[in-house]
């Protein structure tokens, strides 16, 4: 306090200190959120150009993007439309398409991996596997694109795409291994570790007494697993997907490399011939697309895309606050 | 205090040891075109070695379109641009210095050795008319063709367009568009039914398709005979200023030797 005696008067009181460090903190979180606010109007104001000369009609399909982007680099736009026509259903129709099949592929593998982790594993090999799974989540995502694009895609065209294949689709769209089915398998392995790691540690919070309680009942261990120990984790799982879908959604340079070039709405009615037809989904279409911020109307569209993505993430974070909340209901922190 | 005596302390160490480093000049930042790139490399590895007091200019790549807005808004000194300057896309303001001519090669996998493509087939193959290698004469590999294009910001894709195609033809848009000329180079070599175009330097590993009847090589673009050459830009803000005035004036000098057979080596010099 201020009081004291006289030869600590020439220090200022922890009181003072106190305030100002609150202050200064203050100020920094503040900052933040000026910094937030002024990115977001940044992005708003140059994207409205783009969503206010197409309307609601940019997130549908019409013409071709590659065609688009072309009209608005050379400044000449197209026969009857303004230089800003831009229709984005192909990008967006690719990010969902790349995201579901990531994600549900990888919630398949990664809770039967966490199942694995937190009730069969010996503890030597728990001990091995758990940083494995750590060190897996932050490899940066250039290092997947790098292996997808010098040795999976060019294996995935030699060897998975036939010749007769290629030419079925050969007046639609070219085939080749940047495609559909090499963008969400590399995905998968990208997104995979977080979602072990998390469901993992939900797991492993389910109290014993229960499982014990289960057993005690009669139930055997795999039913115990997929009734009380999956039942209690399952709104961490949920918690996992919002998470992994958000990485998915905003992974931008190893899509870029391995399914960038060709904005093609992939058909599903195509049967196997799907999985190989080229997607680039909005965050590597901004990679793909960036170099020509010269002419203004290409940075509108751009950042028309990249506030789609915004709005997206943010979405996102609710639905992840959102399904974080019965978990407290059991007092499990995630 | 303490704390504060030490925050002190660490930041006079932090001035002090920085001040060398911004009491020498800065060097010159140039990037853009990843056609320009490798001679640009090679200029300022020279350069820097005729006048070891000036820092080697630090050389990075993007695309054209990132050269010539990089020049524009201040991220670049000296911008890189393979392509010609176009009027009201480029912002205003912006100095073109020719530095070079280059020849943009079509070029295939090394298992289909196409020695020579026709302009019509050229057209045909490019505009997505021709889908079949069993339709391109001399072609040595059968099945659909996979078109590789550049991206709309690319010098090489804008020379491509210009001197193979003309002004009213379009590449087909199923085309794969590569963001670089190393991403193409790397998407034709591992693919054999590939075709696409890169900038001369970048024709190691894959095979250079002949245009008319002219093999697409150094001495037939020097000599005038391959028709698919360009010109290679170096841009500026405003008339060069400085450091970026001195270096473009020894790059530009009439009859620099050093610079002249670095060009020659891979391209063609022109000053």
């Amino acid at each position: 306090m201020a009081t004291g005696a006289p030869n600590q008067a020439r220090r200022s009181s922890p009181a003072v200190t106190d305030r100002r460090a609150e202050l200064t903190l203050g100020a920094l979180a503040v900052s933040v959120l000026v910094l937030v606010g002024l990115m977001l109007a940044t992005v708003a104001i140059k994207a409205w150009p783009s969503f206010s000369a197409n309307g609601l009609a940019w997130f549908g399909p019409g013409g071709d993007v590659v065609t688009q982007f072309r009209a608005m680099h050379a400044g000449v736009p197209l026969p009857g439309h303004s230089l800003l026509y831009f229709r984005a259903w192909p990008l967006i129709w690719g990010t969902l398409l790349v995201t579901v099949i990531a994600v549900v592929l990888a919630l398949i593998a990664s809770t039967l991996a966490a199942i694995f982790l937190t009730e069969f594993a010996p503890a030597p090999v728990r001990r091995v596997l758990e940083p494995v799974v750590r060190l897996l989540a932050g490899v940066p995502s250039v290092v997947y694109g790098l292996i997808g694009i010098l040795a999976i895609a060019p294996w995935v065209n030699e060897n998975l795409i036939s010749n007769s294949r290629k030419q079925s689709v050969a007046y639609v769209v070219q085939l080749n291994g940047d495609n559909l089915m090499t963008a969400a398998l590399i995905l998968t392995v990208m997104i995979l570790p977080i979602m072990v790691a998390l469901s993992a540690q939900a797991l492993s919070s389910v109290p014993a007494s229960w499982r014990e309680g289960s057993a005690a009942l009669g139930v055997n261990r795999w039913r115990t697993i997929w009734r009380v120990s999956l039942r209690t984790a399952r709104p961490a799982i949920a918690a996992a997907i919002v998470l992994a879908t958000a990485r998915a959604l905003g992974e931008a340079i190893m899509l870029a490399m391995v399914s960038g070039g060709r904005p093609f709405a992939a058909n599903p009615l195509d049967g196997i011939t799907f999985l190989f037809e080229p997607v680039q989904p909005l965050g590597a279409t901004i990679v793909q697309e960036f170099g020509g911020q010269t002419t203004g109307a290409v940075a509108n569209t751009i950042y028309a895309i990249a506030a789609v993505l915004l709005v997206s993430a943010a979405f996102l974070s609710f639905a992840g606050w959102a399904v974080k909340q019965p978990l407290k209901r059991y007092g499990i922190g995630v | 205090m303490r704390a504060h005596r030490t925050l002190m302390l660490s930041l006079i160490a932090t001035i002090a040891l920085a001040a060398p480093a911004s009491a020498v000049a800065r060097p010159l930042i140039i990037g853009g075109s990843t056609s320009v790139l490798p001679l640009a490399q090679k200029l300022a590895t020279a350069y820097h070695r005729a006048f070891p007091k000036i820092p080697s200019p630090k050389v990075g790549g993007g695309q054209s379109d990132v050269g010539i807005s990089g020049a524009a808004s201040g991220r670049f000194d000296i911008g890189d641009s393979s392509r010609d300057p176009i009027r009201g896309v480029d912002p205003t303001g912006l100095v073109f210095t020719k530095i070079a001519r280059d020849g943009v090669c079509v070029i295939t996998n090394p298992q289909n050795p196409l020695s020579n493509l026709s302009a019509e087939n050229v057209e045909g193959i490019f505009t997505g008319r021709i889908r079949d290698w069993s339709q391109v004469p001399g072609a040595r590999v059968s099945g659909p063709i996979d078109l590789f294009d550049r991206d709309g910001a690319s010098g090489t894709q804008d020379a491509f367009q210009h001197i193979f195609l003309g002004e009213t033809l379009k590449i087909s848009p199923s085309a794969t568009a590569e963001t670089s000329n190393g991403l193409e180079q790397n998407a034709i070599s591992s693919d054999k039914q590939a075709i696409g175009f890169v900038s001369f330097a970048y024709t190691s590993g894959v095979n250079a398709v002949g245009y008319q009847g002219i093999p697409c090589t150094l001495r037939n673009a020097k000599s005038g005979q391959y028709g698919g050459v360009r010109n290679f830009w170096m841009v500026t803000k405003g008339v060069p200023k400085g450091e970026a005035a001195k270096f473009l004036a020894w790059v530009t000098k009439p009859g620099n030797q050093t610079v002249r057979s670095i060009v020659n080596s891979q391209w063609i010099a022109i000053h």
